[in-house]
């Protein structure tokens, strides 16, 4: 245990003083610096804003119905989802891709101290995503409820042992995961599909938990259940992942034994998960880790063909290919990028996907009577994958430590530009097709539909992309030791995502308000007129900053 | 022409001058070497040169183009090796050789020429198919040189070139060097192979701590010395006595 503090100390430190949050303080103009990064991340707020006061609203529902109790529930379940899904990346990257297995391994360590340490250093992080989910859900609950100091000290509990028992999970899950795809020499191929595969699975089967939970109370007596027993809901409910329910039974249970009874089940729980997976660690870590450095060659070398050499490029497609090729074969980068924009349509359709034939077919006849709307939410959802994609909002961070080629080749700035927003949309690109696909199925795709999702939709992921990548020009996360540091552990890509939400809600915002008024393909065309222009705009922003930053680091 | 005019640069809050105050020519056809002990400031100096530092103080020209007014202009005139060869390890050997090429602008034919020669040259041909994450230290090294010398750049400039390289390589790399010289164009490099420095270097500078203490040919720099036999009695007297 001693040496596993040990490790954590050293990583943390590491990790902190590389982190996104050090900034040096030399002259007025990195004081300017602060200044915007902080006005930026502030640009997050309207959008949390939103979120938390529908918060409220959603509190007030299940008073209404007697369960708040649920309200908790959603808190806690919502957290723990997300510690579980996002942590079989960082988990991957953490465990499997960062720099300092290089020194570790070597070392006389036992396996479960390097993944102890590992696992502890993320659950840091994973605090730090937790909190702003799981705080506003538990104050908005403490404040309107009438509620007692045994409360406060529950959620204290709640909240930190929140995070273990999904991230135990996700590391299990991925010790396995990388363990049996440890094979022959398309391994980063295999592991990519299996990771979408493993993704859709999941919640598959969330899914299903779910809809089972849900017939078993729809019987004669749920309505007298309901109004008589305030926790029926969470005990039906909960059953998808039961430590989400102890959680919420706890602190919805102040006033018997059975509050403090929840909790200690739910900390015994996470406590005893832990150590299976320290205990499983030991025997599956290092199957999974050695070979992964060997990368392979092709042995016969000498049979380079003659004509790789003669292809030539514009630089801007150079560098797009280039950004393109090191996305495809670095695996994190992989499964971020071009395997969020194949998850997320699919994952859209998925409750419709395992409904019963009746409510699919109520949803296709809505959308087929609706189908401008689906169009212009089909916009939206491309050009917000275009952030949510990461490929602009992380490019120069992800250049790390070749940041150097970047700076000391001669590149137009607007080549830089032009050559990862390139990248970006041949991603972008992808993720139409998949949201093609989905809407077929759903039956709720047209011709029309297919040229307005895709004309629009890469016209919209260029200006959400140059807001991304002004951002990451700006303040380039360079000194990461893994690489999900430089994708989602990054704050760029969160204060991408606040800027380009305001965006695309401004947007959204105005067609609704035209859509009564005017002609619907006068609101395409105007959208259209917004897209260009706002990448105009912000093309003329990126290039300074670029040209500023690229002079200018150290 | 390669003209550095009182250049200065110091790390963090400024109390350490990296490099103070330091002024020199490299006129074209000259191979110049930079020496110095460890932290000396030749990294630094030659990082300001190459557009990853910026100056405190002074003025880089090249030919004329203050490199850090005119970027672009000038960074098509210089080709970079860095001390560490760290590159893209995800991108094939040729790859990333075609990368380079690209945004250089060279013509195809060309291209495939310069490569096919570098590549004999420096004994690369077998790896040029395989992903750079499988190279040795030594091939990285030898495939950032090729890299920086396809575009056949007005100045090379070399941080440390000969480390990490077997015997042949370096023989060859010092061949191209002195080819480069003859054709007119500029060689600049750090090295502490102090041998190599005596024999190939039209002229020499050492620094030691931020200073320029020493220029010349070999022939001036013994004139300033007691001893006046080797480099490396020349190199210990001057940097030794602080
Ligand atoms: N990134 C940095 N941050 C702070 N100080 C630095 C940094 N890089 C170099 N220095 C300092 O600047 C001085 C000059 O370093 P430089 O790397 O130029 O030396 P060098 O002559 O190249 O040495 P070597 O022969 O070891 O390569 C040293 O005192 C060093 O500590
Ligand atoms: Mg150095």
């Amino acid at each position: 245990m001693n040496r596993i503090w040990a490790l954590v100390k050293m990583d943390l430190r590491n990790s902190f003083r590389l982190s996104a949050f050090k900034e040096k303080i030399k002259n007025r103009e990195d004081i300017v610096h602060i200044i915007i990064v902080i006005v930026a991340l502030l640009s997050l707020l309207p959008t949390y804003y939103l979120l938390v006061s529908g918060l409220s609203n959603i509190y007030d529902i299940y008073l209404n119905i007697g369960q708040k109790s649920m309200f908790l529930l959603t808190g806690i379940l919502l957290s723990q989802m997300i510690v579980l899904f996002f942590g079989i990346l960082y988990v991957m990257s953490k465990y499997y891709f960062s720099s300092d297995l290089n020194i570790l391994v070597p070392l006389p360590l036992r396996p479960k101290e390097i993944v102890g340490a590992k696992f502890v250093s993320l659950l840091v992080y994973e605090y730090i995503t937790v909190l702003p989910i799981l705080l506003p859900f538990i104050i908005i609950y403490g404040i309107k409820t009438d509620v007692n100091i045994l409360y406060w000290l529950y959620s204290l509990a709640t909240i930190f042992f929140v995070p273990i028992i999904p991230l135990c999970i996700s590391s299990i899950l991925v010790m396995f995961f990388m363990r049996y795809t440890n094979i022959g020499g398309r391994k980063d191929l295999l592991r990519t599909i299996g990771y979408i595969i493993l993704i859709i699975v999941l919640i598959v089967f969330q899914l299903k938990l779910q809809s089972i939970s849900q017939r078993a109370i729809v019987d004669e007596d749920f309505l007298y259940k309901l109004i008589t027993d305030s926790t029926i809901l969470v005990r039906s409910l909960g059953i998808v992942f039961p430590p989400s329910m102890w959680a919420a039974l706890s602190l919805s249970n102040l006033s018997d034994i059975s509050g403090l009874l929840y909790i200690l089940l739910f900390v015994a729980v996470s406590i005893l998960i832990f150590f299976i997976m320290l205990f499983l660690s030991d025997r599956v870590f290092f199957k999974g880790l050695i070979g992964n450095l060997e990368v392979s060659t092709s042995g016969k070398g000498a049979e380079v063909r003659l004509e790789d050499f003669q292809r030539s490029s514009l630089p801007y497609v150079a560098i797009a290919m280039k950004e393109i090729k090191m996305l495809i074969r670095t695996p994190v980068y992989l499964m971020n990028s071009i395997g969020g924009v194949i998850i997320v349509p699919i994952v859209m359709i998925l409750p419709f996907f395992m409904g019963d034939q009746e409510s699919i077919n109520l949803l296709r006849n809505l959308l087929k009577n609706n189908q401008q709307l689906v169009n212009l939410i089909g916009v939206g959802f491309i050009t917000l994958l275009g952030i949510v994609n990461n490929v602009c909002s992380t490019t120069f961070s992800r250049e790390g430590k070749n940041m150097w080629i970047q700076r000391t080749l001669p590149i137009d700035p607007r080549d830089q530009i032009k050559g990862r927003i390139l990248s970006s949309i041949i991603v972008q690109t992808v993720g139409i097709i998949v949201l093609y696909g989905s809407l077929a199925y759903l039956g709720a795709l047209t011709l029309e539909g297919i040229f307005i999702i895709g004309i629009l939709g890469i016209l919209g992921s260029i200006p959400t992309g140059e807001i991304g990548m002004i951002v990451d020009a700006y303040r380039p996360l360079l000194h990461w030791d893994n690489p999900q540091r430089a994708m989602k552990q990054n704050l760029n890509v969160l204060i991408s995502m606040g800027i380009g939400a305001l965006y695309i809600l401004g947007i959204g915002l105005l067609a609704y308000k035209l859509m009564d008024i005017i002609n619907i393909f006068v609101i395409y065309i105007i959208i259209a007129l917004i897209f260009i222009l706002s990448s105009l705009i912000l093309y003329r922003g990126l290039k300074k900053v670029i040209e500023m930053t690229l002079a200018n680091l150290e | 022409m390669l003209k550095l005019e009182n250049l200065s640069k110091s790390y963090g809050k400024g109390e350490i001058k990296a490099v103070d105050n330091i002024s020199l020519e490299v006129r074209p056809g000259e191979i110049f070497g930079f020496l110095g002990p460890n932290g000396a400031g030749k990294t630094t100096t030659i990082k300001m040169i190459v557009g990853l530092l910026r100056p405190d103080n002074g003025r880089i020209y090249l030919d004329n183009i203050d490199v850090w007014e005119d970027p672009l202009k000038a960074k098509s005139k210089i080709s970079f090796v860095p001390d560490t060869p760290q590159v893209y390890d995800k991108l094939k050997g040729i790859e990333y050789l075609n990368f380079i090429a690209d945004i250089y602008g060279i013509p195809a034919d060309l291209r495939q020429e310069r490569i096919e020669k570098y590549l004999d040259i420096f004994q690369l041909r077998h790896a040029i198919g395989d992903i750079i994450g499988s190279y040795s230290h030594g091939m990285r090294q030898k495939l950032v040189l090729i890299s920086a010398l396809i575009n056949d750049p007005k100045l090379f400039i070399l941080d440390e070139p000969m480390v990490g390289l077997d015997p042949k390589s370096s023989y060859n790399l010092k061949e191209i060097m002195r080819e480069k010289c003859n054709e007119g164009k500029i060689v600049f490099f750090s090295t502490h192979v102090l041998e190599v420095a005596e024999k190939l270097c039209d002229r020499i500078a050492i620094i030691n701590k931020g200073k320029i203490i020493a220029l010349g040919t070999m022939d001036e720099l013994r004139q300033h010395s007691k001893e006046k036999e080797s480099l490396e009695n020349i190199f210990l007297e001057l940097t030794e006595n602080e």
